[in-house]
């Protein structure tokens, strides 16, 4: 069992592991299937250029799900990680052994997220467009972000001031001034809201985490209300729409000819565009690519994929509503503090279950905070004062 | 969904499930119902679609004519090449 795909030697400090999604000129991305695997980018993604600009060493390339939208990495090509029985995070067992101060992924679907709160780290998705996304293996291009995880929020928040910014490489990117605007740091938040809704379904060890980040805020002298929402649940059904719609696009790209994997047998171009697709992706993927294919076909495209888009701007619209009552929203991160290889097993596709918590900050690009096992979300560009307040739940302030 | 709509999509998405893949196609799309259901509770009949989560600035920029790499490059990673070009079996009969 190996969290690399790739490993550096002899590497400097400070240095930072990047999930084996982020482009690097001088190590393969294989994005965790065998469609990629040892392919070569002739450019490093802008973040990495950003970080070595920086003098950080990149430490090698982690091991990550296939196309790194499931779970918790489980369908990497390479097989899942598991430790003491549980399935765990390559990014988040390297950082754990000291072997990298920080880690850069490409969060998609959350996994990093629930890597995080489960290995008690702190990650940041920031507010999409942030982060340049040039170099970054494209999966669910409306909503997935550069991530970064860390030890510590400090951590999490220098990574971040350093990889942030304009890239006009990225049509989807932020202005200077915006994104610089991200950065601003806070003290103890005013007032923190609880969504009770996502609090039916979790684990007991999970509702503690959800307590003492809410002790954590009253000790620091915020008001913390417990409230229903029940519209943001809807926040997971138009992800799972919309990230597979795009998924299925973005990987119609793989076809064996002009890089990547080519099935060894065939007949003709279109055996060799199923044989090698066939052959190099995996079940899950495979169910994704189905199921984003559908939502968009003429029977489906108005009555789902639409449907989906404009549930997105309804949940956007009911943050901005919290938003100008409360200073950030308090979610779980996962159902529970745990996956086994049993769960996974019994039921491939339990991210577009299990999201249910990170859906709501993909779909609408706000920023989320995973700290103590929760997450913090916040309003557009408010990451550095997230960092701020993730802080106070980690006890980093004491 | 059914058998004959998935092997459609199995086509225009150039693949070929097995057996047990497709059974376990089939119970994600009963499992999305839900979602399904989920969505049809959101009244979004005053709503406008939301495409892109932030205000996009730059979406056009100037042209510029530049050739970073070479064909030798571009063709590394390529399954299989002859003398600059990429092969692919017989496309014409």
């Amino acid at each position: 069992m190996s969290f690399y795909n790739a490993k550096a030697e002899n590497v400097s400090s400070p240095s930072v592991i990047l999930d084996d999604m982020i482009l690097t000129k001088d190590m393969p991305t294989t994005a965790g299937s065998r469609m990629l695997d040892s392919y070569m980018s002739l450019f490093d993604a802008e973040a990495v250029s950003k970080l070595r600009a920086a003098g950080y060493a990149i430490a090698g390339k982690a091991a990550v799900g296939e196309f790194a939208f499931d779970l918790i990495g489980e369908s990497a090509y390479g097989g899942a990680l598991v430790r003491d029985g549980k399935l765990v995070s390559a990014a988040c067992e390297i950082l754990l052994s000291g072997e990298a101060d920080a880690a850069v992924t490409l969060d998609v679907n959350g996994s990093v997220r629930r890597a995080s709160a489960q290995s008690g780290l702190v990650s940041l998705k920031p507010t999409y467009g942030t982060v340049s996304r040039f170099g970054t293996v494209p999966v669910a291009c409306s909503g997935e972000c550069v991530s970064v995880v860390a030890e510590t929020a400090d951590k999490c928040a220098e990574i971040f001031s350093v990889i942030v910014g304009h890239d006009a490489k990225d049509g989807t990117s932020l202005s200077a001034s915006q994104c610089q605007a991200a950065l601003a740091r806070a003290s103890a938040p005013k007032k923190v809201c609880v969504i009770e809704d996502f609090l039916q379904e979790v684990d007991a060890d999970v509702k503690d985490k959800i307590d003492a980040a809410c002790a954590a805020f009253e000790k620091a002298g915020a008001t913390v209300e417990k409230i229903s929402v029940p519209t943001l649940l809807a926040a997971r059904a138009a992800w799972n729409i919309l990230f597979s719609a795009e998924l299925c696009n973005n990987v119609s790209r793989y076809d064996g000819v002009k890089y990547g994997y080519r099935a060894e047998s065939f007949s003709g171009i279109d055996e060799l565009y199923t044989n090698s697709r066939t052959e190099a992706f995996g079940k899950l993927l495979k169910t994704a690519i189905i199921y984003g294919s559908e939502t968009l076909s003429t029977e489906n495209y108005m009555k789902v994929y639409d449907k989906a888009l404009r549930t997105r701007r309804v949940i956007a619209e009911k943050f901005a509503e919290l938003f100008a009552e409360y200073d950030a929203v308090l979610l779980p991160a996962v159902s529970k503090m745990a996956y086994t290889e049993e769960m996974v097993a019994e039921k491939h596709d339990l991210c577009y279950v299990e999201n249910l918590y990170t859906a709501p900050a993909s779909v609408t690009g706000l920023p989320s905070v995973v700290c103590g096992g929760v997450a913090l979300i916040g309003p557009a560009l408010s990451d550095g004062k997230l960092l701020s307040y993730a802080k106070i739940v980690t006890g980093e302030e004491n | 969904m059914t058998r004959e709509i998935l092997r459609r999509l199995e086509l225009l998405n150039q693949l070929s499930l097995t057996e047990e893949e497709k059974e376990s196609v089939m119970a994600f799309f009963d499992a999305r119902e839900a979602d399904a259901a989920c969505l049809e509770s959101i009244d979004t009949s005053e709503v406008e679609r939301m495409v892109h989560v932030m205000p996009i600035m730059t979406v056009v920029r100037e042209d510029v004519v530049s050739q970073p790499y070479s064909r030798e490059e571009l063709q590394r990673s390529a399954p299989e090449t002859d003398e600059g070009y990429w092969c692919v079996p017989r496309v014409v009969e």
